[in-house]
Parts: structure tokens; sequence; C-alpha cells
């Protein structure tokens, strides 16, 4: 009888950890709030648990739950860094959708998520070569001429080696923000005195696009109204001191070229 | 018009683009571009009959697109942010938060000022936009399993 009560404890202990691997690769690929914690919610239900209570904010998850027999378990996750893979989140949406008509067992579940955790990506060499194709039209887009197009084109690939390799050396990204941005309004500006482009300000925003918190903004301004405070703080905050930082770094190289 | 048709072009480039580095794959790529050409057709056409009310137009851009992306969810079971995000991409507003900047580096503070209100009402815009449709949708979803579930007592009846 007590063997049994500690083979369940173990097994619950699990579940909640699978649980939590689910909501952290749904926040780390860059899902909002509301839906991690709603689909924790629907998945702690549907596994029958008694009570469920999940709280998340950016950057951790706390999840508590209490088993049938009574035990309370509480684990939590801190989420250092995401990153947007729209692929992920569509797998892990068609997984909870099946586990909430039949849960599976502890490890079919986990290996499930070792499935989706492995699902296809583009190659490096395309993710390196899609900043520049975004760069490129945009710059066009507000305004540019072909050519404006073809710096932007240019300097988007700087960008986006620049980018790739501070994320590899795992730099602060506020500091990347800053670096990449001074480095290409160097960049553009170098192509400019070269003669390839000649409106400064569309190829830089044509850059900037890449960059701007546009999406994090809007997204934390939608928590806020939904009444995640915190989590609206938090993304409101990164935003602003990351679009400060871009301000910063294209300033700098705007003050010294005198423009 | 013939501006128009090429930033049309643009948007969806760009858009496609994005989806890449989204991790977007497949057909869905096609989707999301079209989407992202749209929301810069309705912007503009706000934008034309509305006299340049740029906040305006940001927010029913917004509205069409958020609809459409609940809707094209819905259709194809997937979650509604792999479409919304990237068709937003063409409202984000990048060349004001440029011409910000660049006045803020002219020590020129009252165009500072006006800039920032414009980013603001612009980043609210869409934030309120995808809220309202949100909201709107879970509502009409809602009070439809209510209406289901309520023929199904009379039934049983």
């Amino acid at each position: 009888m007590n063997q049994q009560t500690k083979a369940n404890s173990n097994e619950n202990t699990l579940l909640v950890a699978a649980l939590l691997d689910i909501g952290e690769m749904l926040l780390v690929s860059g899902a909002e709030v509301s839906r991690v914690e709603d689909t924790m919610e629907r998945l702690g239900k549907a596994y029958r648990f008694n009570r469920v209570d999940i709280f998340s904010i950016t950057s951790s998850i706390v999840l508590t739950v209490q088993a049938e027999n009574g035990e309370v378990i509480t684990q939590t996750r801190r989420i250092r860094s995401t990153q947007v893979d729209m692929e992920k989140i569509v797998h892990i949406n068609a997984l909870s959708r099946d586990l909430c008509l039949s849960p599976k067992g502890v490890e079919d579940l986990q290996k499930c998520i070792t499935d989706i955790s492995g699902t296809k990506k583009y190659p490096a060499l395309v993710k390196l070569l899609a900043y520049p194709l975004i760069s490129g039209p945009l710059t066009v887009f507000f305004g540019g001429s072909l050519i404006d197009a073809a710096a932007s084109l240019i300097s988007g690939l700087f960008l986006s080696i620049i980018i790739a390799l501070g994320y590899k050396m795992k730099m602060q990204s506020l500091v990347l923000y800053l670096l990449c941005s001074f480095v290409t309004g160097l960049a553009v500006i170098l192509l400019i005195n070269l003669g390839i482009g000649a409106s400064f300000d569309k190829i830089i925003i044509g850059n900037i696009m890449l960059l701007i918190p546009g999406i994090s903004l809007t997204t934390s301004l939608r928590d806020m109204i939904r009444g995640d405070l915190i989590t609206g703080l938090l993304g409101l905050c990164e935003a602003l001191l990351k679009a400060f930082a871009i301000a910063v770094g294209f300033g700098t190289v705007m003050i010294m070229i005198g423009l | 018009m013939q501006t128009i048709f090429i930033q049309v072009l643009m948007a969806f480039l760009g858009v496609v683009g994005f989806s890449v580095m989204y991790n977007i794959h497949g057909y869905k790529i096609i989707i999301t571009g079209l989407g992202g050409s749209l929301s810069w057709i309705c912007y503009r056409i706000i934008f034309h009959f509305s006299e340049g009310n740029k906040i305006l137009s940001c927010f029913t851009a917004t509205l069409i697109i958020a609809l459409l992306s609940e809707i094209l969810a819905r259709i194809l079971k997937t979650p509604v942010i792999l479409f919304l995000v990237p068709m937003l991409v063409p409202l984000v507003p990048g060349s004001d938060l440029y011409y910000m900047m660049s006045s803020l580096v002219l020590q020129n503070s009252s165009l500072v000022k006006s800039y920032a209100i414009l980013l603001a009402g612009e980043a609210a815009a869409i934030a309120f936009g995808i809220i309202i449709i949100t909201t709107l949708t879970q509502t009409v979803i809602r009070s439809s399993q209510f209406i289901r579930k309520i023929r199904r007592i009379r039934a049983g009846e």
C-alpha cells in the first residue's frame, strides 16, 4: 500500500515536470502568457488534478497541483531567453488538444515532448538570409529607391551576421541591440560613401524594422489591457529599453557624421 | 497609385521574410504574406478617407487583420498569433520611431514630442484593435456554446 502511494507520487512529480516542459517550450517559443496559463490549466484538469494553480510571467512559470490523493506538488521554471518559433507552438497546441481528449501516460508524454523539441527548423543559412530579405523590401516599402534597397540588403546581411554571432556568444540582448544598430549605421555610411544607396534614413528604417520591438510593445500593451499587469510591465519595460538601445546606437552614428 | 502597388508587393516580401524568421513553414507563409499585403491595403484606404489620420488607419487595419487571423486560425486549427504577428508587421511604426530618434539627435524637442505621442497612439491603436477582436470572438463562441446547450436541454425535455 505504502509502496503504491510512493510510486503514484513519483509519477505525479514526473507528470508535473512534463507539463512544465510543455509550458516552458510554449513561453520560449514566444507564446503569450495567457496562452501558457490557459494550456497548463486545461492539461491539469485533463490529468484529473484536484486543483491546478498556475502563475506565469515572461521569465518564470510556477505550477502547483493537488493530486487526487491529496498530495501537493509545486515546481518552477526560470525562462532566460526566448526565440520565436511558431512551428513549435502549432505542434504543442495540437498535442495539448490531443491530451485534453485522451490523457497519455507519463512516458508517452515525455516522448511526445522530445519529438516536438526537435521540430524542423530552417537551415542556418536560410535564417541568415532572411534578415536582408526583410530589410531590402522594407526600405522600398518606406519610400527608398532600388539602389537604397541594395544598400539595405547588404547592411541587413551585416546585421544578421552580428546577431547570429551575438546569440552564439550569449551576449546581453540590450548590449547586442546597441552594438548591432551602431555597426549597421556605420556600414550604411560606408556604403553610401562607396556610392551604393543615397537616402540614409530610408536604408536605416529598413534595418530598424528588423530590430524594432514593435510586436513585443503591442503584446505588452495587450497583456496589460487583459489584466496580466506584471507581464505587461516587464514587456513594456523591455521594449522601451530595446528601442532606447537602438536609438542610442544609430544616434551615435548620426552624431558622428553630423547629420 | 504605382507607389501603393510597389508598397503592397514589398509588404508581401517583408512579411514572408519575417515568417521565415519566426519559423513558419509551408503554405502558411503565402497566407501570412498575402495578409501583410492586405493589412497595408486597408491602411492606405483608411488613410486616404480619413485625410491622413495614421492612428485611425492603424486601428482599422488591425481590426480587419485580427478578425481575419481569428477566422484563419479557426479554419486551419492553428494558434492565432501565427497569423496575427507577421501580418501586422507592415503596421509597425518603424519610420516614426526613426524620425523621432533623428529629431532627438537634432535636438528638436517639439518634433520629438509630437512623434512620441504619435508612436504611443499607434501602438495603443494596434493593441486595442487586437483586444477588441479577441474579446468579441470569445464572446461569440461562448454565447453560441451557451445557446447550443440550452437547445440540447430543451430537446432532452
